[in-house]
């Protein structure tokens, strides 16, 4: 089944490759569970005649998404959402997130705090989620 | 690995004692779409002008499909088409005749395409010529270069004279050809937010040198602005390796690097005990840096 969410939201005038715009964004969506195992991405014409950019520009970011594992090229049919579980080693997943919190540490460093202390606000952040 | 469509092999190109192009050496191949970059008088117009042998080069040489570029078959001109800057054509005649006349020296010309490209853009078929504003003339040019449906087009600011959503309407166009089949566009303009919807590659002509040539994608993952805010003072030795532009004021830094990497913002925390953001720049941002920087 084709998904139904809106088409994605595309700025050619970004400094983001417009390629990593519509990858960034299947992550999220598949995330967030807007996109679902089974359900299909629009396809690549639709995409860059709604966005007025160039097909190829699609292509490659599908490619990349297959390539990482969120989707699969279905013949004649298009591009599949694959289960989450796919996304990535741990390995890369967990540098991924240490690439997110590098500045933060950085920041905490300038404000003075011990590594203690940084633990701290850590695990009080932790606590206050479910899960 | 195949002929490339236009080769530029050490083009060199003088005006009297004014070198325009001094040695470029630029392959464009098959299916790319190549984005033309550059300050006015940087040599945009003489390095397409020379490749579709208009111009003959001082020195070095170019081909298309393989050709001299001084020296195209007919065969090699009906596979290309071109929209130059200015358009001449003839002012007493009237659209529907100069479609034709045009059309009579192409052995492929799709008459179906051609009307339904009149029709979107409104062309007054009926009108002369020489009444024509200069946005209808551009239009009037473009549709001439595309109704043969050619595998290299040529476009020196085609759009320059169209209004926003005339130019839309283009880019559209131009994507939809771009779809169907394998086709080569060199596609010179000063209106990078066109480029970045349509363009695979860029070239940057500076000094009549190649500044930059590459995948538009790769240039912006490679540029990038970054902001240094230190907890002392930066001292006057402070320098960033492949800076484009630096300003330092006081304990804050703002500098345009050519070759981001992770490492490098890493570096600065280290060795400047600061913080660095990075912000990421769109082409013509990108265009400026590399035009007006100031190096610390």
């Amino acid at each position: 089944m084709a998904a139904e969410f809106a088409p994605f939201e595309i700025n050619p005038s970004s400094g983001i490759p417009i390629y990593r715009q519509i990858v960034d964004q299947v992550f999220a969506l598949v995330a967030s569970g807007a996109l679902r195992t089974g359900d299909l991405l629009p396809s690549v014409r639709q995409v860059a005649r709604d966005a007025a950019v160039n097909p190829m520009t699609v292509s490659k970011a599908y490619s990349k998404l297959e390539a990482d594992g969120v989707v699969r090229r279905v013949r004649g049919q298009g591009m599949e959402v694959l289960p989450p579980s796919q996304n990535g080693s741990l390995d890369e997943r967990k540098q991924q997130f240490g690439a997110t919190i590098e500045p933060a540490l950085h920041r905490a460093r300038q404000l003075g705090l011990t590594r203690a202390q940084i633990r701290e606000v850590i695990a009080s952040l932790l606590q206050d989620r479910p899960s | 690995m195949n002929t490339p469509v236009i080769s530029w092999q050490n083009l060199q190109k003088s005006f009297g004692a004014k070198e325009v192009l001094r040695g470029i050496h630029l392959d464009l191949e098959s299916g790319t779409v190549l984005g033309l970059l550059g300050a006015n008088g940087s040599g945009k117009t003489t390095l397409i002008k020379c490749a579709l042998g208009l111009l003959r080069p001082t020195a070095g040489s170019v081909s298309v499909f393989g050709e001299n570029s001084w020296d195209l078959s007919a065969s090699a001109k009906a596979r290309l088409g071109y929209v130059s800057q200015e358009v001449t054509s003839y002012p007493w005649m009237r659209v529907r005749q100069v479609i034709a006349y045009t059309a009579a020296f192409y052995p492929k010309w799709n008459q179906v395409f051609v009307d339904e490209l009149s029709r979107r853009w409104h062309l007054p078929l009926e009108d002369r010529v020489g009444t024509l504003s200069t946005g209808q003339l551009q239009t009037v040019g473009i549709v001439l270069a595309l109704g043969h449906e050619p595998e290299l087009l040529v476009l020196d600011e085609p759009v320059a004279s169209l209004d926003p959503s005339a130019r839309r309407q283009f880019l559209r166009t131009l994507l939809e050809m771009l779809d169907g089949r394998e086709r080569t566009v060199l596609f010179s303009t000063h209106i990078t937010s066109d480029l970045e919807r349509v363009a695979g590659r860029v070239a940057i002509l500076a000094d009549g040198k190649l500044r930059f040539h590459g995948e538009l994608d790769e240039l912006k993952d490679r540029v990038k602005r970054l902001r240094i805010t230190s907890r002392h003072d930066l001292p006057a030795s402070f320098a960033v390796p492949g800076a484009l532009r630096c300003e330092v004021a006081g304990a804050n830094a703002t500098v345009s690097v050519a070759d981001f990497n992770e490492k490098l913002v890493h570096d600065m925390r280290q060795t400047w005990d600061a913080e660095v953001s990075v912000h990421d720049l769109n082409l013509e941002e990108i265009f400026v840096e590399m035009h007006d920087g100031s190096v610390c």
